[in-house]
């Protein structure tokens, strides 16, 4: 079973779309797509057991050539970085459908289970893959449930938001593809023959104007995804018009996605353009912060407002990554897990609240404590973890993400530190809105308290948020590895460069680099 | 001793003509059957045309073989000509299952539609085996005067006359350009040979001369005409949407495969040594296609239009790869080729289910709502889109992935790029087909009964577009050897996109 | 430069050609008009009727099967010259000729193309 763990945990998902979308019927669905994701999740999870945390490699690793003429195999394998995003992403799909199927979709159950489920495997892979090719194959596969996600199930301005989401992410996308291609023609004239693995790319030399425009590409692909400011328009537009369950799955599984591309590709592989460009993201990831903030605090809809935050926190998570210090890095890594956990609970309350009075504005608002007091406490847990206070989970990655900054740069710390209680205001104020006060209408004193089955829904989320703020070290442990692996490459010499422009690999015949 | 000899013969000379033997055959057969049947049976003129097109696409592997001249070089056989005659016969009998119960419905004549398809399609054979300037002129033609009466075969419908008679002005405008430059070509060099010329051109004095330069820019022209590039284009989008649909398809796929396939034999394999000269203008045709047929397909609300301007933005991707050159350009246009036939007949074959008959329009406003009337409709021509799109793992996606590692590893860096932002605009168009079936309301229409050759193309036209990207090792070995066969060079010359050396 | 000056003379050329017949038709060809020449032609028969008279489009239709076959049948001549030469793979060759004529003839012939009204 080990031997294709990882292939099971990315391609269950995929049969299970075929199958709900093949054999199920309107009762069947989704009990059928929800059973079909809880598989990968029990995998995800006997892979956290089996994983060697001492191990700074690839683990479980499968390799079997795919298209061999390209140089390209399957292969995938999981290290530190991407050992707790599986099971995450596992486990917010499967609360997705739980949560979306007691009422947030109420059209087309059978299309969505389909399309969740499809981006179930995009995510899984895209998370799993040590092949380029497999790894922008399974980008690219995320691309359209979710855009069938925004567009079919959204609110007023869905289609909108659909043509802009897919738009910039396209922008980004396909860049990458052509520096992706560039560097594996480049790769050539060293390894002597093609390959998209990862692990031989590593050891290419490029010249620094070579590695500048590819690291340039790259970047362009997973910063807009991420997204780090100034490339964030999308976002607000695609959370906030997408079904809860949409807004979920994109704040919660897959903003990662591109923060993970950082760590794992434009990073390591070009090293020394990274930490040339560390201080200007540094400094974009301060920005973003910052204006998320603002911009959150002066939003009026719940969902945008989060949508702001989120702009925030990934500012943070931008900020950790690019000081490329042990503990900032380390802190990124565990803030992608935990602010994946806050948001899509934020979310969930957030539709939970929209379930109930069909409208997200704050001022239409007030006093939902009384008749509500289970969904004002856990709004406020979801909250409170998402503003980092200590105990939660959010706590652990912010405060390592800014101690490993100050070691960076002190300013950027700094200023870091003030989108932090920007965070607590907004928050905080928003909830004194929406909770506390009169009641906004008559009618909603007769508001239900949350239902059983929304109470499993949410619960294992604030479990977890308890326990990954209580007791990280279980977690930490296990990415530090992997982050310290991260960073010998990040901070390694450069490889022996060579000066050329342009991609002429027959000049290069005699010059193939030994590894 | 009699029939020793002609036997002989016949296995000499017919071997590489058989499969457009076969599909001359049919269309004489098409026209003895068809005419004296006193009521037309239009569906068994339909299965007559699809059995001699199924039975050449299996006679296209006699030509599967070395590289070697038939016909005293008129024609060359090789697994390029052989790739061709199976891809051009495939697309016309996907074509006519398209037309087996459009025909009847639009009341069209079945005889002389048939037999048009079938002398098209051998007209696209000799294209796509031409050995010499005249067999290209002669394919052409063949193929294009067929096309040109098919583009007007609804004689009732003005849309329709008027798309046959501005495919024909320009076609015929354009057959000048291509017969002087034929001229010109054979004056210079002394010979209509296509292995001749190419040999003549190796002395780099005549290769300068003024005379085939002029030569090459006039067949450049009208090949471009043919291809459909920009600015040779003006044709393209009244005639396509004018036409009737399945018309239409073999427009985009066919003609447009055959006159690539003719188009890159001639330039890649037998003028690289004018690869200076024509390398330049294929580039400025390359961007221009690109860009112009994306950015006006973003306008579009008529879809046979939409898929028109995206024809000649995919001629654009196509042109990049040519303008690359060399052993695994070839080889990805082929293996595109493959890619973008498949998902435009499959686009096309959805169009001709939608049609309705009192309205043969096809409007994004006509596709709204058909995902909740026809989900599997509405779920193919979306994978269709996406391919077209070139979104992983469809054959669109790979066949870009090639054409544009091709253009890379020839160094062309930049117009990669503007192709990549290209196909960023692409998206756009190809989305809003989708948006148009998944999320606007539609009024309920009622479609008519689907024959079953219609949902077998479809069937076909989905496997493809899915197995040819999923598992493209054996079609990608197919266009190399294909290649690599017609360019007379080691297999492993073209395989080496990536390959080692 | 040199070499492209070829061309330059032929283009000229063939404007001196054009240019001089038609001015030298012009200014040497007597123009002595009259009503007899200046009737239409009609086998030496005094024309009846105007010469705008509308006629049936059958007569392109005929016109033009008489030309495709005329010119088709044309190749048979070279063929009957070097009709040994060729032998028996010639004969062959030039009756699957004449079979797809045959073809045509025969679908020319049941659509009513020769039909006479």
């Amino acid at each position: 079973m080990t031997a294709n763990l990882l292939t099971l945990i990315i391609f269950v998902p995929l049969v299970g779309a075929l199958a709900v979308a093949l054999f199920a019927d309107e009762r069947t669905v989704w009990p059928a797509a929800f059973i079909f994701s809880l598989l990968p999740l029990a995998l995800s999870i006997y892979l956290l057991v089996a994983f060697n945390p001492h191990d700074n490699g690839y683990q479980f690793v499968e390799r079997r050539p795919w298209i061999a003429d390209f140089g390209v195999s399957y292969h995938v394998g999981v290290d530190g970085i991407s050992l707790f995003l599986v099971p995450l992403a596992a486990l917010l799909v499967s609360l997705t459908l739980l949560y979306a199927s007691g009422g947030d979709i109420d059209r087309r159950p059978r299309e969505f289970c389909f399309f969740v489920l499809m981006l179930e495997t995009g995510l899984l892979g895209v998370l799993l893959a040590v092949d380029l090719f497999l790894f922008y194959v399974f980008w690219e596969l995320t691309l359209i449930p979710i855009y069938f996600i925004i567009g079919i199930w959204g609110s007023q301005r869905r289609v909108y938001a659909a043509f802009k989401f897919i738009l910039y992410t396209m922008l980004g996308s396909l860049l990458m593809l052509v520096a992706l291609i560039y560097l594996v023609l480049h790769a050539r004239g060293y390894l002597g023959a093609a390959t998209f693995d990862l692990t031989d790319l590593y050891r290419v030399p490029l010249s620094h104007a070579q590695a500048r425009w590819l690291f340039a590409a790259l970047a362009l692909g997973f910063a807009v995804k991420v997204p780090v400011w100034p490339l964030h328009s999308w976002l607000p537009d695609a959370y906030s018009e997408a079904p809860t369950a949409g807004s979920m799955l994109l704040g919660g599984a897959m903003f990662q996605m591109g923060v993970y591309g950082f760590l794992r590709f434009a990073i390591p592989l070009f090293p020394e353009v990274a930490r040339e460009a560390a201080p200007l993201f540094m400094a974009l990831g301060v920005v973003g912060i910052i204006y998320g903030a603002l911009l959150a605090l002066a939003q009026s809809d719940l969902k945008r407002l989060v949508a702001y935050a989120s702009v925030s926190h990934v500012g943070f998570v931008v900020l950790g990554v690019f000081a490329l210090d042990r503990f900032s890095v380390e802190g990124a890594v565990y803030q992608l897990i935990t602010h994946g956990l806050s948001t899509t609970a934020l979310f969930m309350a957030i539709g939970m609240i929209y379930l109930r009075r069909r409208t997200r504005a704050i001022g239409e608002l007030g006093g939902l404590w009384r008749p509500a007091p289970m969904l004002g406490a856990i709004l406020m847990v979801a909250m409170l973890s998402a503003v980092g206070l200590p105990g939660l989970d959010g706590f652990v990655g912010e405060f390592l993400v800014l101690l490993g900054a100050y070691f960076a740069s002190w300013q950027a710390a700094a200023l870091a530190v003030s989108g932090l209680i920007l965070g607590v205001l907004y928050m905080l104020w928003a909830y004194e809105r929406v909770m506390f006060g009169p009641l906004a209408k008559s009618a909603d004193r007769g508001i239900a308290d949350l239902a059983p089955r929304e109470v499993a829904v949410i619960f294992p989320l604030i479990a977890l948020m308890f326990f990954l703020g209580l007791y990280p070290r279980p977690l930490l442990r296990r990415i530090e590895p992997s982050v310290v692996a991260f960073l010998a490459r990040a901070q390694a010499a450069p490889a022996p460069a060579l000066s050329f422009d342009r991609a002429k690999p027959q000049e290069f015949a005699g010059l193939r680099v030994v590894p | 001793m009699i029939s020793g000899t002609i036997g002989a013969a016949l296995d000499a000379s017919w071997r590489p003509v058989l499969a457009p033997a076969v599909v001359a055959i049919t269309a004489m057969a098409v026209m003895l059957v068809g005419s004296r049947l006193g009521e037309e049976d239009s569906e068994g003129l339909g299965w007559l045309t699809f059995s001699g097109l199924a039975l050449a696409a299996l006679c296209a592997f006699a030509a599967v073989g070395r590289h070697a001249p038939a016909f005293a070089g008129a024609l060359i056989v090789d697994d390029y000509t052989a790739f061709f005659y199976c891809l051009i016969a495939v697309c016309a009998a996907m074509v006519v299952l398209l037309s087996l119960d459009y025909v009847p419905a639009l009341e069209l004549p079945s005889t002389e539609y048939y037999a048009l398809l079938l002398s098209a399609t051998v007209g696209m054979m000799l294209l796509a085996a031409a050995g010499d300037l005249i067999i290209i002129f002669l394919g052409l033609e063949t193929m294009s005067i067929s096309v040109y009466v098919m583009a007007a075969i609804a004689r009732r419908d003005p849309r329709s006359s008027e798309a046959g008679l501005k495919y024909f002005l320009l076609g015929a405008f354009s057959t000048g350009f291509l017969l002087y430059g034929i001229a010109l070509l054979y004056g210079a060099t002394g010979s209509i040979k296509l292995e001749a010329i190419s040999r003549a051109l190796q002395s780099s004095a005549l290769a300068a001369s003024p005379l085939v330069l002029l030569g090459l820019a006039m067949m450049l022209i009208g090949f471009g005409f043919k291809v459909a590039a920009v600015p040779f284009h003006a044709w393209t989008p009244d005639a396509y949407e004018g036409a009737p649909t399945p018309v239409t398809a073999l427009m985009a796929v066919g003609v447009k495969s055959a006159a690539f396939a003719g188009f890159l034999r001639l330039l890649l394999v037998y003028l690289p040594a004018l690869h200076a000269q024509w390398g330049g203008a294929l580039w400025v045709l390359a961007a221009l296609t690109m860009s112009v047929g994306n950015l006006v397909a973003l306008a579009q609300n008529n879809v046979k239009r939409m898929l028109a301007y995206s024809a000649i933005a995919h001629a654009g991707y196509i042109l990049v790869g040519m303008t690359a050159a060399g052993g695994a350009a070839g080889a990805a246009v082929l293996y595109y080729l493959l890619g973008y036939a498949f998902a435009n007949l499959g686009a096309f074959a959805v169009l001709v289910a939608v049609e309705r008959v009192e309205q043969p329009g096809t409007t994004l406003a006509d596709l709204g709502g058909l995902a909740k009337g026809q989900p599997m409709l509405a779920a193919a021509m979306a994978l269709f889109m996406l391919s077209l799109m070139g979104l992983p793992p469809l054959a669109g996606f790979v066949g870009k992935f090639y054409v544009f590692s091709a253009a890379l590893q020839a160094g062309y860096v930049w117009l990669v790029v503007l192709a990549a932002l290209n196909s960023v605009i692409s998206t756009y168009y190809y989305a809003r087909v989708i948006v148009a079936m998944y999320v606007n309301e539609g009024a309920e229409r009622k479609l008519r009964a689907r024959r079953p050759g219609l949902s077998v193309a479809l069937a076909v036209a989905i496997a493809a577009t899915i197995i040819i990207g999923v598992d493209p090792r054996p079609y990608v070995e197919m266009a190399a050897g294909a290649y690599a066969s017609a360019a007379g060079i080691a297999r492993s010359g073209v395989r080496a996109a990536f390959l080692a050396h | 430069m040199a070499t492209w000056f070829p061309i330059a003379v032929i283009i000229g050329f063939a404007a001196f050609v054009v240019g001089a017949m038609v001015s030298a038709n012009r200014i040497l060809g007597p123009r002595r008009p009259s009503p007899v020449k200046g009737q239409a032609f009609e086998c030496g028969n005094p024309p009846s009727g105007s010469a705008w008279a509308r006629f049936s489009v059958r007569f392109y239709l005929i016109a033009i099967l008489f030309l495709v076959f005329d010119v088709e049948v044309v190749l048979l001549y070279p063929w009957a010259v070097a009709i040994r030469r060729f032998g028996t793979v010639g004969l062959v060759d030039a009756g699957i000729f004449v079979a797809v004529l045959m073809v045509a003839l025969i679908y020319a012939v049941r659509r009513g193309a020769l039909d006479p009204d």
